[in-house]
């Protein structure tokens, strides 16, 4: 090998695949799960967060309008029920109440997986304190 | 006519393959685990190849760092935009993966071109025996030299490209080939 052409073709024949002597995907593949997993969790949490946030916005906005139709309150409003403290006789109130209770177990479902996510409890204090609020703005109407 | 018809076949094969690759590459991305062990059968090889040589034949940490480049192949296959062949994004994030562990090598570099220059022994046309001599050789060399030989007398990259990878300038890239080579040419006994 006596010249610079020589040298480079000689060189780029060291070149090429090698496999490796252990197979590698098992721990590729193990590892691309728990990642994955991660993630997708992550996203959950996301989205419990995010949904409840909404939630207890909408929530807060609706008894709000409820309470000053229940200002301006005729004989239309619905009798007192024994079970109204459960679920709120007007369907806006009793929708958001739904919904409410959808995001609080979705928090508890990211709290079971995620036990020392302490703002987790914090968010669900607020969904179920928007909750409480809610059952008294149905006790109000009845 | 016989080589037209093997280049042509050629081309037709790398075409094939690039198209199966993208649409496994597809099904990775929507998080089909299957369809990126097949890409990691098609192109562990070639990863780990280069990996190897860059580390310097070091088997064991190569594999940890293939299996590295390739974790972070899943993870930013939403990043790759089917711009370039698959085979040849994973082959430079291979590199990248490999050359990660050189660039917090800060003694290296510290050096300056004159001394590189000097260590070389000036424009001498080189000999090696055996290609295990040579491989062994380069192996053999310090890890920033032998990146830059690897990266531009193996693999075919530019000095330009060679400098953004190593975070190194292009004049500091050329003098660490002409240093690598020199002291292959010297390891190899100075057969000129």
């Amino acid at each position: 090998m006596n010249n610079e052409f020589e040298w480079r073709s000689e060189m780029r024949k060291l070149g090429g695949s090698v496999e490796p002597v252990h197979d590698l995907w098992p721990n590729i593949a193990a590892q691309i799960a728990t990642r994955s997993t991660l993630r997708q969790n992550r996203w959950q949490i996301a989205f419990a967060i995010a949904a409840t946030l909404v939630i207890a916005f909408a929530a807060g906005f609706v008894a709000q309008r409820g309470n000053w139709q229940s200002l301006n309150a005729d004989s239309r409003l619905p009798p007192s029920s024994a079970m109204a403290w459960a679920q709120p006789r007007d369907a806006k109130l009793a929708a958001a109440a739904r919904d409410l209770d959808d995001a609080s177990a979705q928090i508890q479902q990211a709290l079971e997986q995620h036990p020392d996510a302490v703002f987790l409890v914090g968010l669900l204090n607020r969904a179920n304190g928007q909750r409480m609020r809610l059952l008294r703005q149905s006790q109000t109407h009845a | 006519m016989d080589g037209a018809a093997l280049t042509l076949d050629i081309g037709l094969t790398q075409s094939v393959a690039t198209n199966a690759d993208s649409v496994l590459v597809r099904r990775a991305a929507a998080g089909d685990t299957a369809a990126f062990e097949q890409l990691y059968r098609s192109h562990v090889g070639r990863v780990h190849g280069v990996i190897l040589r860059l580390l310097g034949m070091d088997r064991a940490r190569a594999e940890e760092l293939t299996q590295e480049a390739f974790v972070r192949a899943w993870q930013k296959l939403g990043s790759y935009r089917h711009e370039s062949a698959f085979s040849t994004w994973l082959h430079r994030l291979g590199v990248n993966t490999a050359l990660m562990e050189l660039r917090g090598r800060r003694d290296e570099q510290a050096m300056d071109d004159d001394a590189l220059q000097a260590a070389a022994g000036g424009e001498v046309p080189f000999c090696a025996g055996e290609r295990a001599d040579l491989e062994r050789a380069v192996s053999n060399l310090p890890p920033r030299a032998r990146a830059v030989l690897v990266l531009h007398d193996v693999e075919g990259w530019k000095h330009e490209e060679i400098s953004l990878e190593l975070g190194m300038a292009v004049g500091s890239s050329k003098a660490q080939l002409h240093r690598a080579r020199g002291l292959l040419r010297r390891a190899l006994g100075g057969e000129i």
